[in-house]
């Protein structure tokens, strides 16, 4: 096995990632199981386009999980960031239309609300489950106010007609947002100090800081980012849909959050790479893509993606030695071999 | 108490060895009914072997035990439990949200038809509870009680189940004084009742105020019995120690006691904590803060490396004087070896090298970018200059064993200028090999002229490493020791109360 991994580069990633193979898998059976059509260039594009926005927002909230929080809000901001770009664009209430004024104030918002959080999760021990929880509803409702509760079409705005309908090389424009930024996180985490920090923090945060490590503020930037990166798949939705409305992402953040873990990504922070949470989004994109095309009906969907997900989740956390499921499976093997 | 009573419990010839070494050695021990029997013993004594031998979480390689007459075997806890014989656990083993009657009573509910009777259970709780006389409430829940409160639930729950034979582990260690005083009144009310109570502490002056016996052991063996009113405080101090031991180490001199002050301390009180603490650490000298467990030792050095805030006094840093934050302190040339490396030391899941890199980022990064190379290259310095095993640098810090964890940490200074390094029991839960290896490396930190101040509790680690030595108690400097006078038994009367003439440094 090792002279076939030392000949075969590919080979050696594979085996390295359970979860490259658990997708590869999954695309041969769905392929097969539709005669091909989930194969086609068309359903590729699909899940792509769909998988896109999911990957902006992980690209941001992976960093608050790395650093063992979590951010709910997600789809708060990016619903709040939607809406603000709207009605500056048409131009309700600020801004008089103008495109960089409205992205500017939509990204604000959501940086705001990553502020916001970042000083209170950074200082004060409340658990972060709980708080975005709650104020992902705030978040909603204060989009609820902005936009009156009625649906708003954005029409005649350039940019955004640009990025939600225009193909680069057949591929849609959103897919390209996400390759910049997992490529940004990407770097982030593995060639800068901050991401140095953001895992020795997140592994120990006490032993951090008595390293000199200033974790209150790696933390708060953790959450700017997040809300930024909410704020930004916000925007890309308004323009794919043309519109934003206050139940805009809704329940996006528990994907989001799902595909974190499944990816690989420790919920108590310190483990876990942007790729391997990237791959968990295409892992649930791929299989809500195809459950449809194989016909399964729509009000399976949810039952069987959940169990899919609590199976990634085992998996990965079996593989940890001295966990209760590890020793559980332990005991198992050991049994089938005595 | 100096009538003789009748025994009750009885350890005879009691052998343990593990892995060819004799951590008991035909050790005797006895408890008669309605005493408070003190065991004795430096660390490594065989003090907790042989509780584990009696509560029957080791199990005995030779001898045999008695209760009331009767041989009996303990191989589980059960065992011991049924045999009447409870521990109150230093960690404290109760349900915070439940009312004491509740913890009392969990798992051995009154229950009628599968339902609970709340109303018996109070009144047989709180029937228990004024027997005694303690000053708790059936009802009152668990987590709004002092921490002399739980423990009075924990000697409760052990009443509860008719426990003849309590064993209290360092009961006092978590207590402020009147607290314990709360405590010793309970200790007498137990002993009028019958019950016998085997007392471990290293706080000597309550073991002499208390004990009607002392049973000392040393190196696995018995070193001697003591009844109460033949009790001499530094004669019980000299069997702890042994002769021979105690006239051959003394602290080293230091060569350059004639060079400047690094760190200066004045007047620092955190109050609390500690009180006006002053002391001076010269370059390339080894000052070691000394006591027991609790006397603010551990506080006194992170509020100097700025993890801890302080009220008053002055410190000074190469003469001028400093307001520390981790951060500056870090920056101005610090370091900080924690009391407890699994929970304050490392990154658990993160390589060597990235441990190390941590604090030197300053030096191999550009604009926030790490240089790799670079940082290679210093988990390489930090194994070779700790001498790290496996001298793998990409070996994570928690697949290390104890010492080389610890000389992960320390990686993470050595590779930094260092001008005064805080080390705070650096070689607990550590083999002897590591051992040596640590005291090697301070030495080394020291002869390259870095200050440095550790704390220890381990008497014979104090002698071995110190230039200098200062004995804290309850928050204050009580005592210093200069140049090559001091005694295993100086630092172990001191550190217990029993100062004649009270030099204060």
């Amino acid at each position: 096995m090792s002279e076939m991994t030392k000949k075969n580069p590919v080979l050696k990633i594979l085996l390295g990632n359970s979860r490259l193979i658990v997708l590869l898998i999954m695309v041969v059976v769905f392929t097969l199981l539709t005669g091909g059509k989930f194969f086609s260039y068309k359903n590729l594009v699909n899940i792509l386009y769909a998988v896109s926005l999911y990957g902006i927002m992980i690209t941001g909230a992976s960093f608050a999980v790395l650093l063992g929080g979590i951010d709910r809000t997600v789809s708060g901001n990016a619903a709040l960031s939607g809406a603000i770009v709207a009605m500056t664009i048409l131009n309700r209430g600020v801004g008089g239309g103008n495109v960089a004024l409205a992205i500017f104030l939509g990204l604000g918002a959501g940086a705001l609300s990553g502020l916001i959080h970042g000083l209170i999760l950074s200082r004060f021990n409340i658990p972060a489950f709980l708080l975005t929880l709650a104020t992902n509803e705030v978040l909603y409702g204060i989009v609820q106010y902005v936009t009156g509760n009625q649906l708003i079409y954005i029409r005649d705005c350039a940019l955004m007609d640009y990025i939600g309908q225009v193909r680069w090389l057949g591929i849609p424009i959103p897919v390209y947002i996400m390759i910049v930024c997992v490529i940004i996180s990407y770097i982030v985490l593995n060639h800068t100090v901050y991401g140095r920090q953001v895992y020795s923090v997140g592994g120990n945060r006490i032993s951090s800081e008595l390293s000199g490590v200033p974790a209150r503020r790696d933390i708060l930037i953790a959450y700017i980012v997040s809300g930024i990166t909410g704020a930004l798949a916000g925007f890309v939705l308004s323009s794919m849909n043309q519109q934003a409305s206050s139940t805009q992402a809704k329940n996006y953040e528990n994907d989001v959050l799902a595909a974190i873990v499944v990816g690989g990504v420790s919920m108590r922070g310190g483990a876990g790479t942007i790729q391997g949470a990237i791959l968990g989004a295409f892992l649930i994109g791929v299989i809500g893509n195809g459950m449809t095309l194989i016909g399964i009906d729509a009000i399976y969907h949810n039952m069987i993606k959940g169990l899919i997900i609590i199976f990634a989740i085992s998996i990965d956390m079996a593989s940890v030695p001295g966990t209760p499921l590890n020793n559980f499976f332990r005991r198992f093997k050991q049994k089938k071999t005595a | 108490m100096s009538e003789k009573r009748e025994v009750l419990f009885e350890m005879k010839n009691i052998e343990k060895i593990f892995s060819h070494v004799h951590a008991l050695d035909h050790v005797n021990f006895d408890v008669r009914k309605g005493e408070v029997h003190a065991l004795l013993g430096e660390n490594g004594a065989g003090k907790s072997t042989l509780i584990k031998i009696l509560t029957g979480v080791y199990k005995k390689d030779g001898g045999q035990i008695f209760m009331d007459g009767k041989e009996i075997e303990i191989n589980s806890r059960e065992d011991a439990a049924n045999a009447g014989i409870a521990v109150i656990f230093q960690e404290l083993s109760l349900i915070p949200t439940l009312s004491v009657y509740q913890n009392i009573l969990l798992g051995k509910e009154i229950s009628k038809f599968g339902f609970i009777s709340d109303r018996a259970e109070k009144k047989q709780i709180q029937d228990l509870i004024d027997n005694y006389g303690f000053p708790v409430k059936a009802t009152d829940i668990v987590e709004t009680l002092s921490v002399a409160q739980k423990q009075m639930v924990e000697i409760l729950k052990a009443l509860a189940t008719d426990a003849k034979l309590i064993i209290m582990d360092e009961p006092t260690a978590s207590l402020s004084s009147r607290e314990s005083e709360l405590l010793f009144k309970i200790i007498n009310q137990l002993r009028e009742k019958e019950v016998s109570i085997i007392y471990i502490s290293h706080r000597l002056e309550e073991v002499f105020n208390l004990s009607d016996r002392i049973t000392i052991l040393r190196d696995g063996k018995n070193a001697g019995v003591i009844e109460k009113e033949d009790i001499v405080p530094s004669e019980v101090v000299k069997m702890m120690i042994g002769k021979e031991v105690s006239e051959s180490t003394a602290s080293r001199e230091l060569k350059t006691s004639n060079a400047e002050n690094v760190l200066e301390v004045k007047n620092l009180t955190h109050l609390g904590y500690f009180n006006d603490v002053s002391f001076e650490v010269k370059k390339g000298e080894v000052l070691v803060l000394t006591g027991l467990v609790g006397s603010g030792r551990t506080e006194v050095v992170r509020s100097i490396y700025g993890a801890d805030p302080y009220d008053s006094g002055e410190i000074l840093f190469e003469g001028k004087p400093i307001k520390p934050t981790v951060r500056r302190s870090v920056a101005n040339g610090f370091g900080l070896i924690p009391e407890d490396r699994r929970t304050q030391g490392f990154s658990p899941l993160l390589s060597v090298t990235k441990n190390v890199a941590l604090t030197n980022y300053d030096k191999l990064a550009k604009s926030g970018f790490v240089k790799k190379a670079d940082e290679d290259e210093i988990g390489k310095k930090a194994v070779s200059l700790t001498d790290l095993r496996p001298a793998n640098p990409n070996v994570r810090v928690g697949d290390l064993s104890g010492g080389n964890q610890q000389k992960a940490v320390l990686g993470k200074w050595l590779t930094r200028d260092l001008k005064v390094i805080l080390i705070d029991e650096p070689t607990v839960g550590i083999d002897i090999g590591a051992k040596d290896e640590i005291y090697n490396i301070i030495e080394g930190l020291a002869q390259q002229g870095v200050a440095v101040l550790m704390v220890s509790s381990d008497i014979a680690e104090v002698l071995h490493v110190a230039h200098r030595i200062l004995v804290m108690r309850e928050g204050r400097i009580i005592k210093e020791f200069n140049d090559g006078v001091a005694t295993q038994e100086d630092i172990l009367l001191a550190s217990s109360g029993f100062v004649e003439n009270q030099e204060v440094a």
